[in-house]
């Protein structure tokens, strides 16, 4: 076939994970083909918010002197427990946050992707957008070969296929990494507003000294009606990111409407006042796997990686996934490029890339908190009661009543009493530590 | 011409355009507004340019709208519209005259014809205005339109060019009434090209079937997409004939084929101003309000209490439409009976 | 045969937002497209290539970001785009702009003298509809304005047959080449770009033209300065203020129409036709 498309490597998707693995391989030298099927990378991809350097530094060394799109370095965060009308508030912010450039910074993803893959092409890459990867195309021995789009003369050929195509892992599922798709208690479904509001106003709502300073906060209790989820607020440049998530199985089971648990955590008293004025600028729903380390897919098949929320790579206690993404597409990359050094593409030569992966954070977390999601998932009060009772017992603490304070503590105890046996406290605290430590 | 120690006089024109010896409507609108113009800008007249072919008995009507002069440029290169021979011939006379405002309606043909007018003389247009005036400070045409899909207006100034064009669009302005006065001056205006001169033939027109004129109608009962389906808008349809008026629609529902292009009411489909317009089932995009809003009475049924439509609305009904309009049919032929038992 | 076609692009103006302080149009992340008419104008140039062979190329007038405009038409199937940014042309009005984009046109003549110019019947950002006839005027060619169909084409006898819609229904006219159409969307549907098309636009460069290379413009005639008009102010609209309410489920559908019919004179209407069709006149 003389005219037929043919690359060194194809990767599906213009997020993190792809975006990564196609500027590390066109750097390699592979001429490369990234697909993506928003108007631009970026388009429809939304998160919560805060992106962490360090990954990107590992990709794109001098990243910081090619302008990143970033909202705020986040110079505090940290936990509100919400009950129905108070919010206990732990906050963290130091000096060590304020070095340039920070660890973490909020990100606007319609900026952030498109200014990433930006890079990319830059290094070589060619980037298609408007276009839907509709299916792996395979040889006899059922090695990808290349994939078919959703254009006329669609297809393209590269004995390598990385798919990073995020949450809907359709193609993974095609290519036989993953046997089904993720069942409703393993996927949390998020929706998320962006809200603008000028830079003055915002600093002097959440006491930031500049457009130098933003704050990350995330939220839990009253903000998901007490069911297992988070909540978070994030500063941008000029604008607000405020969402909440929970598992797609809480929605469904308690006949929850996403867009109402928002709107109604927006109406918080404690929180209302932050958003007061604001204008609604974005709005959109996502999902995060949450299926954790041991349901994840198999990383690499025959001619074929997988890297990003596809894979699952998301550890949702700490909010973290694009980082993961990112170092996943550089380690997937570097195996493809050892791949055409060899002229393997097997499976079995693939597997170092999962290799990479396990000496890394990456699978290192993945697994230390493999069993978070079920703790939740089985403790489904936990959130509910412990953000309730936390603002029950500030309350009196922080409330002269004119009475002895050692009657105080008693009722304080007495109110822990009411909602949780102290054994069951014991046990919520074990499944808790059990569930962090992996 | 003007350029003698005499100050010119301000001469506000508008273009009538004219169908197999019928006047366009938009015309009699148009010089409505060069009265009201007149009246703010001292010591103006309003004439009118009348181009066409064995159009001169349309004259008197001309003048009865309120134009003093009338320029006729009568030829038979000018039977069929094409592009060419106007903008000459009008062009021409523009130069020759020089008028200070030049009024056309934002029709097919008269969008076609505005702007090589005014490329042809080099001047500045503003096209689809809906609301004219005199500027008071400068004594110039500010011409006000809606730009970005309805969602701002603009008011548009040419300072040092002349004539000031602008364009408006059917039903945009009132209409106005037809004045008593008698024949005003009328100026015939040689034009010499020949056939051979025009490029464009027309080789045969294909009618489209009489489409509904909606855009003067009194009544209109309009639906959007509330009204469900094609089915829905049958009982739009009785609706409007117990009121004797038109059915009109919101764009989605043409899109969606329910009804023909012909009843779309908005930015993208004709400008109306009923005595009353039923609005049932549509939210009331700004898309669909610059069509509608000039209205007489606004009628607005919807089931959502918080549809936009009710903030234009003069009464406006929370419920289900297909409760409310068959009673309101209902209502209005038990009426309508006992009116013609009376009769 | 050499086809021109002038594109633009706008703001997607079902996504435009209103600041509704200062009443200014907010632009930021309303999504650029290219202007709807206009890549069908494309399309219809590039069926004509495909039947006579031959180039079609692109222009347009607009900020440097307008370059994503013309790759969207290289997907399509365009050969060759321009883009004429300066800051110059800035604050262009349609004269302006229509004497730029003949201006440009000239020089593209030149090389191959177009057979047919192609324009959208209007921009969605502005709705005016005049820089198209501009531009035939300047040119001196034949114009023909809403355009839907393109019967014939004989780049040899240099003749042409097009379908225009007028309110009394389609003209089928007969025009000289080259000739200067402004369509409507029904002229061509767009195709989806095939992927070979979107890697060639993906690696591809529009040119870029200033106000003094690789063509000179008279800069008395571009920009804020060749425009006679200027926007005196700019505000939202001032709503028509809304009526009363009746609520359904209060007062009972009986009493909510009863209620409307009167508030509204529907019945005053309902009187004269009533009378007219009677012949009576009504006091
Ligand atoms: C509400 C929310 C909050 C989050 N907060 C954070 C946070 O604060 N910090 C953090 O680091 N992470 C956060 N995450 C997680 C993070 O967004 C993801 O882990 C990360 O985006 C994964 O990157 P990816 O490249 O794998 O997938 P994505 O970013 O989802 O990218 C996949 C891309 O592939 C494209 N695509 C899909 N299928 C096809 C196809 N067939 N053909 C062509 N293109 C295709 C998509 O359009 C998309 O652009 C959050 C996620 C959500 C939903
Ligand atoms: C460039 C551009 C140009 C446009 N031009 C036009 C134009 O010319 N004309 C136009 O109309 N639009 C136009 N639009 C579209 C416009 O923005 C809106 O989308 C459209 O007007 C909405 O139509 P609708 O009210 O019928 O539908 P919707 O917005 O869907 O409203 C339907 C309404 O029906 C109500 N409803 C549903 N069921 C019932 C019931 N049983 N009883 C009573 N009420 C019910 C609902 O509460 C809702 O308010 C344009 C848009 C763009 C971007
Ligand atoms: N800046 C521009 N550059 C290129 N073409 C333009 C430009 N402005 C308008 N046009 C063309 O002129 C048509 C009519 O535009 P308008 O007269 O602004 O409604 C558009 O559909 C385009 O084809």
């Amino acid at each position: 076939m003389p005219d037929r498309l043919s690359y060194d490597a194809i990767v599906v998707g213009g997020g993190p994970a792809g975006t990564a693995a196609a500027l590390v391989m066109a750097r390699g030298g592979l001429s490369v083909i990234q697909i993506e099927r928003g108007r631009f990378a970026g388009a429809k991809n939304i998160f919560g918010g805060v992106f962490y350097t360090h990954a990107l530094a590992d990709v794109l060394p001098d990243y910081w002197e090619r302008k990143p799109p970033f909202e705020r370095p986040v110079t505090e965060q940290g936990y509100w427990m919400l009950s129905p009308d108070s919010a206990l508030r732990i906050m963290h912010k130091s000096e060590q946050y304020r070095q340039e450039p920070a660890g973490a910074y909020t990100v606007l993803r319609a900026r952030f992707d498109p200014w990433f893959a930006a890079q990319a092409v830059e290094a070589g890459a060619l980037l298609i957008t408007r276009t839907t990867v509709t299916r792996l195309l395979k040889d006899a021995r059922g090695f990808v070969i290349g994939v078919d789009t959703d254009r006329p003369d669609g297809q393209v050929y590269a004995p390598i296929v990385i798919i990073a195509e995020g949450v809907n892992n359709l193609l993974t599922r095609q290519a036989g990494l993953i046997a089904s798709d993720l069942p409703p208690r393993y996927v949390a479904l998020s929706v998320k507003e962006y809200l603008s509001m000028p830079p003055k106003e915002l600093q002097a709502r959440f006491g930031l000294a500049g457009p130098r300073e933003g704050v990350a906060i995330d939220i839990f209790g009253d903000a998901t009606l007490g069911l297992p989820g988070t909540a978070f607020l994030y500063t941008d440049q000029a604008g607000i990111s405020i969402g909440v998530g929970m598992l797609l199985e809480e929605f469904v089971c308690h006949r929850l409407r996403p867009y109402d648990v928002l709107a109604r955590f927006k109406n918080h008293p404690v929180i209302r006042p932050y958003l007061e004025g604001s204008e609604s600028r974005e709005y959109g729903a996502h999902l995060i796997p949450e299926m954790g380390y041991d349901r994840m897919p198999r990383l690499a098949g025959n001619g074929v990686m997988v890297a990003g929320d596809a894979a699952g790579m998301v550890d949702a206690l700490h909010r973290e996934g694009t980082n993961l993404a990112i170092i996943a597409g550089k380690a997937a990359a570097e195996t493809a490029l050892a791949a055409h050094e060899q002229g393997d593409f097997s499976a079995a030569f693939l597997s170092r890339y999962r290799r990479d992966l396990e000496a890394s954070f990456v699978l290192k977390d993945m697994k230390q908190y493999r069993h978070m999601t079920d703790f939740l998932d089985s403790t489904p009060g936990f959130m509910g009661t412990y953000a309730n009772l936390l603002n029950d017992a500030a309350l009196r603490y922080f409330t002269a009543h004119g009475i002895p304070k050692r009657s105080m503590e008693r009722e304080i105890v007495s109110l822990l009493r009411e909602r949780r046996s102290f054994t069951g406290i014991a046990w919520d605290m074990l499944k808790l530590m059990r569930a962090m430590r992996g | 011409m003007n350029n003698g120690d005499q100050p010119a006089i301000p001469r506000i024109w508008v273009l009538i355009e004219q169908q197999e010896q019928q006047v366009h409507p938009v015309s009699w609108e148009l010089l409505g507004a060069a009265r009201r113009l007149a009246a703010d800008l001292p010591g103006s007249i309003v004439e009118a340019v009348l181009p066409g072919y064995q159009v001169e008995s349309l004259a008197a009507q001309v003048f009865r709208y309120g134009a003093e002069r009338v320029y006729l440029i009568d030829e038979s290169v000018l039977a069929p519209y094409r592009n060419l021979p106007y903008a000459v011939a009008v062009s021409q006379l523009v130069i020759t005259y020089q008028p200070e405002i030049f009024l056309i309606g934002a029709t097919t043909r008269g969008r076609d014809l505005a702007g090589a007018i005014a490329t042809r003389v080099g001047t500045g247009l503003t096209a689809d205005c809906t609301e004219l005036a005199i500027d008071p400070a400068g004594k110039i045409l500010a011409a006000t339109r809606p730009t970005f899909g309805g969602n701002l207006m603009a008011t548009i100034l040419c300072r040092r060019h002349r004539p000031q064009m602008a364009t408006v669009r059917p039903r945009v302005l009132p209409m106005p009434a037809p004045l008593d006065t008698g024949p005003g001056d009328l100026v015939r205006v040689p034009f010499a090209m020949c056939e051979d001169d025009v490029p464009v033939k027309r080789l045969r027109l294909i009618r489209a079937e009489e489409r509904p004129n909606i855009e003067y109608a009194d009544v209109i009962v309009a639906g959007g997409r509330g009204v469900g389906g094609p089915e829905g808008f049958v009982l739009l349809e009785e609706l409007a004939l117990a009121l004797g008026g038109m059915v009109g629609a919101s764009r989605p529902v043409v899109d969606a084929g329910w009804i023909d292009p012909g009843h779309q009411i908005g930015q993208t489909g004709k400008t109306v101003r009923p005595k009353l317009y039923i609005a049932a089932g549509i939210s009331g995009a700004v898309q669909h309000r610059v069509g509608m809003s000039g209205a007489g009475v606004i009628l607005a049924i919807n089931s959502d209490p918080h549809a936009p439509i009710f903030q234009i609305a003069d009464l406006g009904i929370v419920g289900d439409l297909f409760d409310v309009i068959p009673e309101m049919i209902r209502q209005v032929k038990g009426y309508s009976d006992a009116r013609q038992a009376q009769l | 045969m050499h086809a021109i076609v002038a594109i633009k692009q706008v703001p997607d103006t079902s996504n435009v937002r209103i600041d509704p302080e200062t009443g200014t149009l907010i632009r930021e992340g309303v999504p650029a497209i290219i202007n709807p008419y206009d890549i069908h104008a494309v399309e219809a140039a590039v069926q004509l290539k495909e039947q006579f062979g031959g180039r079609v190329t692109v222009i347009t007038m607009g900020p440097p970001k307008a370059a994503e405009a013309l790759i969207e038409c290289i997907e399509q199937g365009a050969d060759r785009a321009i883009l004429l940014t300066d800051r110059k042309f800035g604050g262009a009005d349609t004269l302006a702009t229509s004497y730029v984009l003949a201006h440009a046109i000239e020089a593209l003549n030149a090389e191959w003298p177009a057979d047919i110019i192609l324009f959208g019947k209007q921009a969605i950002d502005g709705d005016t509809a005049q820089v198209g006839p501009g531009v035939a005027v300047r040119l001196q060619i034949p114009l023909i304005t809403y355009a839907i169909a393109i019967e014939s084409f004989d780049p040899v006898a240099r003749t042409a047959v097009v379908h225009r819609r007028i309110e009394q229904g389609v003209e089928v006219l007969q025009t000289r080449l080259p000739v200067l159409l402004t369509v409507e969307k029904e002229i061509a549907p767009v195709r989806r770009a095939p992927l070979p098309r979107m890697i060639t636009a993906a690696r591809y460069q529009p040119e870029v033209w200033t106000a003094e290379t690789p063509v000179a413009f008279d800069p008395r005639q571009i920009g804020l300065k060749g425009s006679p008009t200027v926007v005196g102010k700019a505000y939202t609209p001032a709503p028509r203020a809304g009526g009363a309410i009746v609520t359904v489920a209060d007062c009972g559908v009986e009493a909510a129409v009863a209620r409307a019919l009167e508030v509204m004179g529907i019945l005053d209407t309902v009187r004269s036709s009533v009378a007219a069709s009677a012949g009576v006149e009504v006091a």
